[in-house]
């Protein structure tokens, strides 16, 4: 493999593109803006960062004429194939999305300083290393860049005390899951003596999933003598599971599943929402992505046969934590917070089925949940009340009160897609759920299907509550909302119809998440 | 000739090994004899110097160089500052040693132990030539091919920094630039210039009894 950036293998351009943009947009916004008289350039900056990402974009889809193999690069530590192209492409255009819709929002909180959107620039550079590590170092470090700027995006409004608390809590929290995950990677570099997902790929490769579980040393050197003929070979397979342990309670707390989620709702809550849209719409997949890297393409999860039970424990106290905790709430972020806990668990549950159609409704439903939640938040952030908007940050429940009065057609595209959230029949949601719950019933998991789907009947209860407020309510007083822009209203509208057009005709994105799927289990 | 010059050398070495060692445990002695809290910062970079100063006798040269740049560029750094920030008077004049003695000397005494065992496994006693003090341990395992084809540590770090894993230094320096932007951004105060205003109760309420206040 070749060791040197040459021109030969650079796969890596649209990464070293965003590398070098977010240099000059420092230099460059950092001249500007300490020029004598001061100038905003927040507005200007952000139309920088959006066109860069857009180029970004272009360079990230050509490099699809390379996806006819696998392409490693970088002593084995940077891989191209068809689930970094797609996860890559996704996250761009949904940061794209998401850039957009927090315009105003910067400009009416007075997050005036230049640092904030070139720090969301870093936080994608590294969601984009993330989907193509192909090592723990790499994946670690592209971690890193994407967390420490999640930090400081959460504690980015300065004047508001419950920012700053919220991004010392993320910052306590996230580096002892940081600290985890990289103690996990010692002991696996101390037991295998690599960390190259290939390399364990090739350790692993003929081992069916679960094969490990119980085993004793002598029984691993037989099954290696007899299968990989690498002669002997000898680890502690104890000390591998306790660092698949510590690695996958990592990415778990990165992920907010049960016991580990308390964070996430006080930090969705408390930070800025033009961050907090990042931190619930993007950061989900890149992680999945390398949690499948990890244990479904470089084949760890031959250890994992009594520990499978352990994940799908997790799954089904996250979707019921997410949802009886969701209940009780009254704002409308920490109810999505919570919700976004109990579809982290519908997640893991076809995660732990293990099956090709597990993993497949694994990528339908994040591609959905990332559909969902980009209109959901977009509309939360775009809602701004005319009266008492400069006094409060966040929104209660009943702000919403007789939505459809004021704004009749937002409050239809939102009432469609938190019925698609909920799992509605005749929207793409209900497909989604429906691949979820057959996953889990076809690998005889019947008793965690049951709960699921009986939790997710119980979850409608919320989601058709905020319906309830922003229709039926019984009051005659309610809000005025500011005017969208276009663009803005564009998007969500194109949401919208596409949430609709995936019912009409699922098979697009069928086809996308078997591909996917297949390709993971090579 | 050349036998002798070696000799030489590795003599010379032997004293400078002994110079450090007796400076740093001089220092380690003083943190904690010395009165003044910043006189026993300053001795801690002295120790931390002096250790770096052994670990380079020993050729772990990027290992030397992390002492410097962490522990006395960091860490010695930031004890110094907080001490300066708490503005500590000198408060305790004689130290209660003897509180600290039991526990402190017991895990010394354990420590010095395993050194020592340590050292006697892996070490003997060379017996072609000694130095003055007949204290020349010499290591059992020599890397021969070391010895021959010399090639120091930061050179062999650096090599496989700067080709195989350059994507990782590449990333590692990213993360070194959100560090800088991250804690400028949010420590900087823009509205910290405050603008000084007139209070007026305060000029009104001013008479000939309240200006000078004992």
């Amino acid at each position: 493999m070749n060791n040197l950036i040459i021109l030969q293998n650079l796969v890596i351009i649209p990464e070293l593109f965003l590398g070098i943009c977010i240099i000059y947009l420092l230099l460059y916004s950092s001249i500007i803006s300490t020029h004598k008289t001061y100038p905003l350039i927040q507005n200007l900056l952000l139309k920088l960062v959006i066109l860069s990402l857009i180029f970004c974009m272009f360079l990230l889809y050509n490099d699809s004429f390379l996806l006819t193999d696998i392409n490693l690069f970088f002593t084995n530590s940077f891989i191209l194939d068809y689930l970094s192209f797609f996860a890559k492409i996704t996250t761009v255009i949904f940061s794209i999305c998401c850039l957009i819709m927090i315009q105003n929002y910067i400009k009416d909180h007075k997050l005036n300083q230049f640092e904030y959107l070139i720090i969301i620039l870093i936080s994608i550079l590294g969601f984009l290393l993330l989907c193509s590590a192909n090592d723990f170092l790499t994946a670690y470090l592209a971690i890193e860049v994407q967390s420490l700027s999640f930090y400081i995006m959460a504690a980015f409004k300065k004047n508001s005390s419950f920012s700053v608390e919220a991004g010392l809590k993320y910052f306590v929290l996230g580096s002892f899951s940081s600290a985890l995950l990289l103690f996990g990677i010692s002991l696996l570099y101390g037991a295998l003596g690599t960390f190259n997902f290939d390399d364990i790929n090739s350790l692993f490769l003929s081992l069916t999933p679960g094969t490990l579980g119980d085993a004793t040393l002598i029984d691993l050197k037989d099954i290696n003598e007899d299968n990989l003929k690498t002669g002997i070979f000898e680890f502690e397979p104890a000390m591998v599971l306790f660092s698949l342990v510590l690695v996958l309670i990592s990415l778990f707390f990165k992920l907010a599943v049960a016991p580990l989620h308390v964070w996430s709702p006080d930090v969705y809550e408390n930070s800025p929402t033009s961050s907090t849209i990042f931190f619930a719409v993007i950061s989900k997949l890149s992680i999945l992505v390398l949690l499948l890297r990890i244990f479904n393409i470089s084949h760890l999860h031959a250890f994992f046969y009594n520990w499978r039970y352990f994940i799908v424990g997790l799954a089904v106290l996250s979707v019921l934590a997410g949802t009886f905790a969701a209940i009780e709430q009254r704002k409308l972020k920490s109810l999505l917070a919570y919700s976004s806990v109990s579809h982290i668990g519908y997640i893991l549950i076809s995660f732990s089925a293990g099956t090709i159609e597990g993993i497949q409704s694994l990528y339908f439903y994040i591609i959905i949940y990332m559909l969902a939640g980009l209109c959901v938040w977009s509309i939360f952030l775009l809602l701004r009340i005319k009266a008492v908007y400069q006094q409060k940050a966040n929104k209660d429940l009943t702000d919403l009160t007789l939505l459809y009065k004021s704004n009749n057609f937002i409050s239809f595209c939102f009432s469609t897609v938190l019925f698609s959230i909920a799992g509605f029949p005749p929207l793409i949601g209900f497909f989604a759920k429906l691949g979820i719950f057959l996953s889990a019933i076809e690998t005889s998991m019947y008793f965690v299907a049951t709960i699921a789907i009986l939790t997710s009947v119980i979850s409608t209860f919320y989601y058709i509550r905020i319906i309830k407020i922003m229709y039926f309510e019984k009051v005659i007083v309610s809000h005025l909302f500011m005017p969208l822009n276009f663009i803005q209203s564009f998007i969500i509208i194109c949401v919208f119809f596409l949430l609709i057009y995936l019912f009409i005709n699922p098979t697009l994105l069928y086809l996308l998440s078997y591909k996917l799927s297949l390709l993971s289990f090579i | 000739m050349f036998n002798y010059f070696f000799f030489q050398i590795s003599f010379v070495e032997n004293y400078i090994f002994f110079f450090f060692s007796l400076v740093l445990i001089f220092s380690a002695f003083s943190i904690i004899t010395v009165q003044n809290p910043i006189y026993s910062v300053l001795f801690l970079v002295l120790n931390f110097l002096t250790a770096s100063g052994l670990l380079f006798l020993l050729e772990c040269e990027f290992l030397a160089l992390l002492f410097i740049i962490i522990y006395v560029g960091a860490i010695a750094v930031l004890f110094l500052f907080v001490i300066m920030m708490l503005d500590l008077k000198i408060l305790s004049t004689s130290k209660d040693i003897f509180k600290y003695l039991p526990v402190g000397s017991f895990i010394g005494g354990a420590f010095f132990l395993l050194v020592t065992n340590i050292i006697l496994d892996e070490f003997s006693l060379n017996s072609y030539f000694s130095c003055s003090l007949g204290l020349d341990f010499v290591n059992l395992y020599t890397n021969w091919y070391s010895n021959i084809d010399y090639f120091t540590d930061i050179q062999a770090i650096g090599q496989l920094l700067y080709t195989h894993y350059v994507i990782q230094f590449l990333i590692a320096g990213i993360i070194l630039l959100l560090a800088v932007l991250g804690s400028v951004s949010l420590t900087m105060n823009n509205e910290s210039q405050q603008i000084k205003k007139q209070m007026f109760f305060k000029q009104i309420s001013r008479n000939n009894k309240n200006i000078l206040l004992f």
